[in-house]
């Protein structure tokens, strides 16, 4: 019994990471119909950044100021990270109506940010101590750190804040317009480009808190983005790309999934049924668990 | 004017000739540069240390050395670059290094075929003695604890402490699997089956499920082959399930990047090493501690075994020239295959290291198991 709890938490922790990258993903899909694919490398460059502001890299010990630094530091940066990646990756390409420049657009763009990591910083993996500590408190003899803890609440703040975010204000409602209909909301005088534009800085800036939040449970590495991107990609497939809910439930279904397999089949096919579920989702329900049905005019 | 420029360009150029008669040029490869950089720059720190000593002592065959470093990003197509480069260009008259298997498994066939010699000092899973089969005339020699020696220590250091039920966790690379292999190999040969055999991948962070399985399957020891980061996240896996099982395993355990990224929760982990720094007893050990302080002003050494290693490759290579009393790769190798010296280094005293059928200078009775105890690698009690 205290093995499937702990399974479960571990699980779903896992499931929350990839559910709040893929909600990024989500956000700007949601405006533009594109996916900014470099978001998993956003998430590094956060966690590096938040890690650089906060720990000394040769020691491993604390530079001594406050956790506010790093915190700072990652929302800057996810929101230069945004607007470069708008700018230089989507707006050219969305110019050029080609149906898919974005996608080697933004893949080049993370590539380049996963470069640039290691020349700079380094190619090395790093401890990152969690704010909170890092000693697990038990529940019915269940490990959780309270960085997980962290995790959860600071991830569903984010999740609802911005569904809330877009029912409840006239902006959020803009975003929303633009998503149903870009021109007549061009012609009902919402500023297109400003909205698409923040929906890649808000998305970005998720992305880099995502990775301090993530970083003290993993370690900081250039590559520590990669996978995470990858499998988060298959939660917006799961779950449906616009739909908020359905990419927490596709998030912990391949959470779960992966430790349920690690322990009781092999941990070698540890990936294999999220995968499973990913190609049954797209043969049987296309559009998600929870998507809408989308009718493409042509 | 422009004659004048000519003959003083022909003038330098033969000078420079001159000047490169009574030198002696070594290459030196390794990762200096990202994960692994902890292994290369010790070990190239080591031979720097051990060039430094030769050369003051009047160098080789009256020459002095020459190090010509590489690093090759524990890259495996940079490794046969580096290895081209050092042989064709620089016509360096023995190589030392690298660190990672790949590389080396990547790079030995040119000094196989060139017939120069290579002394692998840090890699503990590229090919030396299998390369017998390939090249009867094996130039590539090793100082390092290959997997094999080191997956015996492992369970000899279980099963001595009254272990019978080991659970093997290793990660699922080449070097992981390799190990889990020869350590599977070994328990059998000392009648003990694992209970549990699973595996991680690289950047998996959370081990709970496999730690989970195993502990379910009754295991009482953990034995584990990997590399530094993912090591790390066993050890705090163990402590988020508040299991307090003892954990010995390759030799990666003693580097930084375990070590810092485990923090407490590494203490009492055991590994087999060739050189442990707290542990140091003879002179020749005490004074390396010290040149390498003094030199590079680090302490504790970034990765001892790696710096004792490179030093060690030096000296034995040294002696393999003085006794050829040529440059000559067929004659160094034939040396290093029959030394007459005796020689006392900082991983231990080496009488005939090599032979004809066998260019491995670690054996088994080198190896002790080190454990790590708040930041630091001290002998095993």
């Amino acid at each position: 019994m205290n093995q499937i709890f702990q399974i479960i938490v571990s699980g779903s922790i896992q499931g929350i990471i990839y559910a709040l990258i893929a909600f990024g993903y989500n956000l700007t899909f949601s405006t533009s119909k594109t996916i900014n694919f470099s978001l998993g490398n956003v998430m590094m460059l956060g966690g590096v950044i938040g890690f650089s502001l906060y720990v000394d890299i040769h020691s491993g010990n604390l530079l001594g100021h406050s956790y506010l630094f790093p915190i700072i530091g990652v929302l800057v940066a996810g929101m230069i990270a945004g607007t470069a990646i708008h700018k230089f990756a989507i707006e050219p390409s969305l110019k050029l109506k080609s149906e898919f420049t974005w996608v080697l657009a933004t893949l080049a763009v993370g590539i380049i940010i996963k470069n640039a990591v290691e020349q700079i910083w380094s190619t090395g993996d790093f401890r990152f101590p969690s704010p909170l500590g890092d000693v697990p408190f038990r529940i019915f003899g269940t490990g959780i750190y309270p960085q997980e803890i962290l995790l959860v609440v600071v991830a569903t703040i984010i999740v609802f804040g911005v569904e809330s975010f877009k029912k409840y204000t006239i902006y959020g409602k803009a975003i929303q317009a633009v998503s149903e209909d870009k021109e007549t909301a061009s012609l009902m005088g919402i500023p297109q480009h400003q909205v698409v534009r923040i929906s890649f800085i808000l998305s970005a800036t998720i992305a880099t808190i995502a990775g301090l939040l993530v970083a003290p449970l993993t370690f900081v590495s250039a590559s520590m983005g990669s996978s995470l991107g990858i499998k988060a990609y298959a939660v917006s497939i799961i779950g449906g790309l616009e739909s908020g809910k359905g990419l927490v439930v596709g998030g912990l279904i391949l959470g779960i999934s992966e430790f349920f397999t690690a322990r009781y089949i092999s941990s070698g096919y540890k990936e294999l049924p999220g995968f499973i579920i990913l190609i049954l989702v797209i043969l049987i329900k296309p559009n998600g668990l929870f998507g809408k049905t989308m009718i493409k005019k042509v | 004017m422009k004659h004048n420029l000519f003959f003083a360009l022909i003038l330098c150029s033969t000078f420079a000739n001159f000047a490169k008669a009574d030198e002696m040029k070594i290459g030196v490869y390794g990762p200096f540069s990202g994960g692994s950089a902890p292994m290369g720059v010790s070990m190239r720190h080591g031979v720097e240390i051990a060039i430094a000593e030769i050369n003051a002592a009047g160098g080789i065959l009256k020459k002095q050395i020459k190090m010509i470093d590489r690093d090759d990003e524990a890259k495996n197509e940079r490794g046969g670059q580096i290895m081209q480069e050092l042989l064709e260009k620089e016509n360096v008259v023995a190589v030392l290094g690298p660190i990672n298997t790949g590389v080396a498994d990547a790079s030995t066939q040119y000094s196989n075929k060139k017939k120069v010699p290579q002394i692998i000092n840090v890699s503990a899973g590229a090919k030396v003695n299998e390369l017998f089969k390939t090249n009867p005339e094996n130039f590539v020699f090793r100082i390092a604890a290959n997997d094999n020696i080191q997956s015996k220590v492992i369970t000899n250091g279980a099963v001595k402490k009254g272990y019978k039920k080991p659970a093997l966790l290793c990660d699922d690379t080449n070097y992981g699997q390799n190990g889990r292999e020869k350590m599977e190999a070994a328990l059998l040969s000392l009648g003990v089956k694992p209970v549990y055999v699973g595996k991680f991948k690289i950047k998996d962070t959370d081990m709970s499920a496999q730690l989970q399985e195993a502990k379910a399957a009754g295991a009482d020891v953990l034995l584990v082959y990997g590399i530094g980061p993912e090591l790390a996240a066993v050890s705090s896996s163990l402590v988020r399930l508040d299991w307090k099982v003892e954990m010995i395993g390759s030799w990666t355990l003693s580097m930084s990047n375990y070590i810092t990224n485990a923090g407490k929760n590494g203490n009492g982990t055991k590994m087999p090493q060739t050189f442990i720094e707290s542990a140091a007893t003879t002179p020749k050990q005490l004074k390396f501690i010290a040149d390498y302080k003094k030199k590079y002003n680090e302490s504790p050494i970034a990765s001892a075994v790696s710096a004792a290693q490179g030093y060690d490759s030096m000296y034995l290579l040294k002696l393999a020239i003085e006794q050829a009393k040529s440059t000559d790769g067929t004659k160094i190798k034939a040396a290093l295959e029959n030394l007459t010296a005796k020689y006392e280094g900082v991983t231990g005293s080496y009488t005939k290291p090599f032979s004809t059928t066998d260019h491995e200078a670690i054996k088994e009775s080198n190896v002790v198991l080190g454990m790590v105890e708040n930041g630091a690698v001290v002998k095993a009690k």
